[in-house]
């Protein structure tokens, strides 16, 4: 089996602001193989969409300071712009959250979708059209010849999102990162969207990383998945093993706080006490302690590492990593 | 739906229309009674003859004979005789009008074109000496009289050029009466006023183009342009300046029906036979009816070109015929 | 849940409410105050025109104090005296110290300013808040009404009235708000349309409140901030209108000293004289500088969301 296609080594964002510094992204450690599918889960303002800006190097006007995001070989932290410009949108392709502002407006979906092709493949207008128009279709647009002629503001939003998809892959990445892509649409679209998302990872054999909000997009479209807190990883490792018995108290009271249909009858919800921390003074140790019901002594002090706990796992944690079982009310 | 907006708005604009009449001619109602310019002076004649000459000029009708004799000629073009020589006004206006549009056009288009190039180097280098420099400098092309811009530039370019033995330019009239009318003279000449005039217009829109740049760089779609790895330059002039000089055409077309009165001072300071400039010398002299045929005529303009502007917003925007 | 938590004993985190404390609420005129003040260019502008305003109004203690001339006062010994001593600032070709008809001229100028937006903006928001209040025919009237004089070029109707009314100080202030008012009487209709939606316009008159008394009472002081950053911005845009038209001798007639009219015949003492120039100008110049920075600094403090991008 090949190494990792894109492997991220303790990266830092940090964004100056006049009243400190914002570190969005504090030591985040990651990788992905070919085809594989990686869900990054967190609330907002926990750093996963900072974190794939930075990997595009696209995190402007943050600042990445420290890391390596290694890529066939390279160091993309490194890189020149000119070479970056070269990987993005032809190697590693990112769609954004809402389609409708992320398309541009005065110019035509098809000639947007071709765009990509046209500039990393040097082909002519009609051949990137047809391209363009081949994957509309690909991606469940009916009619994709008209369509293609047709301005983003025709399009309703789950067909809007599917255009934003061929955009990204008429160039055939070896990545997608899709940041939000269910976020901004109903929910009877989201499905779709995610059905459309996996067909494209098994077709296309496109190593996609899904951003999300949303622990049940992970759950319907993600191998592996990775938790982020404050700017860090807390917990990574395989979907179905992190779901069914997660090794970190915020991954752990996530999963009790949304409606589950295998729970019991009158078990009421858990919202996790306390407020996301301040990303510019952030609380010493773990970042999740003040907040943390299992939280010992150590935890106020010193930062826990991503260590390996259970077989498939890893997890930030001082408390399982000594081998305590998360219980509990 | 088009149409019935389109008819709405013919209507209304054909009602302000008759109400300016009204009001023009209530306010010019009070010239009627006074006297008759320029015999008042003559002490030979009697009080018979002055009584006589006011009512060939139709000076001592009741009101209402008059405004709508006056509205029956303005219907046929008749915009009016003047007080002084009995010369028709509408054949002054045409004479005129060409002049005023070619300078105000010319503004327009100078204005349009540095704008653009300055509102953008303002928007990339944001917050930079560059940018800074910029918006002082259109913060204060905002306070600056036009009439002693226009002084200024005649004191150096004409006086004092002409005085120190340099190349000079005109400081009065279109062209050259003697022996000129060839392009090049005319550009001489239209250089200065078209400057002044331009130089509102550069303060506004200069300063509106770099924010509509700097909303629609950070505009989301912009953020994906640069993550299908364009160059910069593309995404700035393709991708942005695109949409951000779509406000300005709307911002640029609101002027347009302002075209024919927005240059008099600078017509009067530079000696430019516009129609500005004509209506100023008439009303020195008191000429109230070729003043008032002006007047009413530039309203014409005015309300005519806020009603194309409507159609044309209607032809392209169909949101808009249902409101 | 039925039957879990008892009406009465919900069972909030406590953290939700810890935390940094936010400021405490404040009105929305002190808020723009603050804003204001804060606002340091802004503010200095705004003292500029405190001063001008304040010699203008103090001029006959200036001539009596500093420069012992008046303003009409002729002395064909001493024409185009370049600026020195005594002449301060020179004198033109009557003799007439300059410095002084600046200063005088400084009071017609502000003058006729002031009156102007004083009668616009209450003949404006007078007819705008009955348009807005009542809507219907009414409303139609005066809008069309606002819509013709508004249609008339306004430099035209300025020429037109000059003529045919004598221009004092009063009247060419009547004449330039002639134009300006319709411009106010849309916007505070404007205003009225969006807050007659809220919901204590309905509460007011469902306690039986006249009509008078909602327009004055409630409608009036929520319509204030669009007015006063109109003037504030308007008043540059005035004096320089009101200085064309003194130059062009349509306005303000000599002996009577304004800036406009002092530049009249300027250009042809320009070689030999140019501080005759350069003085009424710069004066121009400058009040309508620091008028339009106060102006905009006012409405980025009144109204923050007319703030353009930085």
């Amino acid at each position: 089996m090949a190494g990792p296609l894109l492997e991220v080594q303790d990266l830092r964002t940090v964004f100056r602001t006049k009243h400190g510094d914002v570190k969005a992204v504090d030591g985040v450690s990651f990788e992905i193989s070919p085809g594989e599918t990686l869900g990054i889960v967190g609330e907002s303002g926990s750093g996963k969409s900072v974190t794939a800006l930075s990997v595009m190097r696209l995190q402007r006007p943050g600042k990445i300071l420290s890391g390596k995001v290694l890529f066939q070989g390279r160091d993309l932290t490194k890189v020149s712009e000119g070479e970056m410009r070269e990987i993005r949108g032809q190697d590693i392709a990112m769609i954004f959250q809402d389609p409708m502002t992320s398309m541009n407006p005065v110019f035509r979906t098809g000639w947007q979708v071709a765009e990509p092709v046209r500039l990393h493949k040097g082909l002519d207008r009609t051949s990137a059209m047809a391209v363009a128009v081949s994957m509309l279709g690909k991606v469940g647009i009916p009619g994709p010849a008209t369509r293609a002629r047709d301005y983003p503001h025709q399009f309703s939003g789950g067909m809007r999102q599917r255009a934003m998809i061929a955009m990204g892959l008429t160039t055939t990445p070896k990545v997608l990162i899709a940041d939000e892509p269910t976020t901004a649409l109903d929910v009877t679209i989201q499905a779709q969207i995610l059905e459309l998302l996996r067909q494209v990872n098994r077709d296309f054999g496109t190593a996609t990383i899904l951003i999300t909000h949303n622990l049940g997009v992970v759950a319907g479209m993600c191998e592996r998945v990775m938790v982020m807190y404050a700017g860090r990883v807390v917990e990574s490792g395989p979907t179905v093993d992190v779901f069914a018995h997660p090794k970190h108290p915020y991954t752990w009271s996530l999963l009790r706080s949304i409606p589950r249909l295998d729970a019991e009858r009158h078990e009421p919800l858990k919202p996790i006490d306390g407020l996301p921390p301040d990303l510019i003074d952030l609380p010493s140790g773990c970042a999740f302690h003040p907040r943390c019901q299992f939280k010992v002594e150590r935890c106020s002090r010193d930062t826990p590492l991503l260590n390996r706990v259970g077989e498939t796992q890893l997890a930030a944690c001082w408390v399982t990593q000594s081998g305590v079982e998360l219980k509990g009310a | 739906m088009l149409a019935k907006y389109l008819a709405r708005r013919l209507f209304a604009s054909v009602i302000v229309v008759l109400g300016v009449t009204l009001i023009t001619l209530v306010l010019m109602d009070r010239t009627r009674g006074t006297y008759v310019p320029g015999i008042d002076l003559n002490p030979a004649l009697r009080p018979e003859d002055i009584a006589r000459l006011r009512a060939n000029l139709g000076l001592d009708r009741p009101f209402y004979l008059w405004y709508l004799t006056w509205l029956w000629n303005v219907l046929h073009g008749d915009f009016g005789r003047s007080m002084i020589d009995g010369s028709p006004v509408m054949s002054h206006i045409l004479d005129r009008l060409p002049n005023t549009l070619e300078l105000t056009g010319t503004a327009i288009v100078i204005g349009v074109l540095i704008s653009i190039p300055l509102g953008v180097i303002g928007a990339l280098r944001r917050g930079s000496k560059t940018d800074h420099t910029l918006t002082v400098v259109s913060v204060a092309g905002f306070a600056v009289p036009q009439f002693w811009l226009g002084l200024l530039l005649i004191l150096v370019f004409s006086v004092t050029f002409e005085k120190l033995g340099w190349p000079w330019l005109p400081s009065s009239g279109a062209f050259a009466s003697f022996g000129g009318g060839d392009i090049l003279d005319r550009i001489a000449h239209l250089v200065m006023p078209a400057t002044v005039l331009s130089f509102f217009y550069l303060s506004l829109w200069s300063r509106f183009t770099r924010s509509s740049m700097l909303e629609v760089l950070s505009q989301d779609y912009i953020r994906t342009a640069r993550a299908k790895g364009m160059a910069e330059r593309r995404v700035v002039y393709l991708h942005g300046l695109r949409n951000a000089l779509i406000p300005l055409i709307t911002l640029v077309g609101l002027e347009l029906p302002g075209l024919v009165s927005g240059g008099l001072v600078v017509e009067v300071v530079f000696g430019w036979p516009g129609i500005g400039r004509l209506a100023f010398e008439r009303a020195l002299q008191y000429d109230y009816s070729t003043v008032m045929g002006v007047t009413f005529f530039a309203t014409l303009l005015v309300v005519a070109g806020n009603l194309l502007a409507d159609v044309l917003y209607a032809i392209l925007d169909p949101r808009i015929r249902y409101a | 849940m039925l039957g879990q938590t008892p009406a009465g004993e919900i069972d909030l985190p406590r953290s939700a409410f810890e935390g940094e404390a936010s400021r405490p609420a404040q009105s929305y005129w002190n808020e723009s105050w603050e804003r204001l003040r804060a606002n340091r260019i802004g503010m200095a502008a705004g003292v500029l025109l405190l001063i001008l305003a304040a010699i203008s109004l103090a001029a006959p203690l200036f001539t009596l104090f500093l420069t012992h001339y008046e303003p009409a006062r002729l002395d064909l010994l001493t024409t185009f005296q370049p600026p020195g001593h005594p002449h301060l600032l020179g004198t033109d070709e009557l003799g007439r110290d300059t410095l002084t008809r600046l200063i005088y001229g400084g009071r017609v100028t502000l003058g006729v300013a002031f009156l102007t937006v004083a009668i616009s903006l209450t003949l404006g928001s007078s007819v705008g808040l009955v348009a807005g209040f009542y809507g219907g025919w009414i409303d139609d009237i005066l809008m069309r009404f606002v819509d013709m004089v508004l249609a008339i070029p306004a430099i035209f109707l300025f020429i037109l009235m000059s003529i045919l009314f004598r221009p004092t100080p009063v009247t060419l202030a009547a004449i330039i708000a002639s134009v300006g008012w319709g411009g106010v009487a849309r916007l505070v209709r404007g205003e009225v349309l969006s807050v007659k939606q809220r919901d204590f316009i309905m509460a007011t008159r469902s306690i039986g409140a006249r009509d008078l008394r909602l327009i004055t009472r409630h409608l009036l002081p929520n319509v204030l901030p669009v007015l006063i950053v109109a003037a504030s911005l308007g008043v540059g845009q005035i004096i320089l209108i009101e200085a064309a038209l003194d130059f062009l001798g349509l306005g303000i007639q000599p002996p009577t000293a304004s800036w406009g009219n002092m530049l009249t015949n300027s250009e042809s003492y320009f070689f030999h004289s140019v501080w005759l120039v350069i003085f009424p100008g710069v004066t121009i110049f400058v009040t309508v500088l620091a008028s339009n920075i106060f102006g905009n600094a006012i409405r980025d403090a009144f109204d923050p969301r007319l703030k353009t991008t930085h």
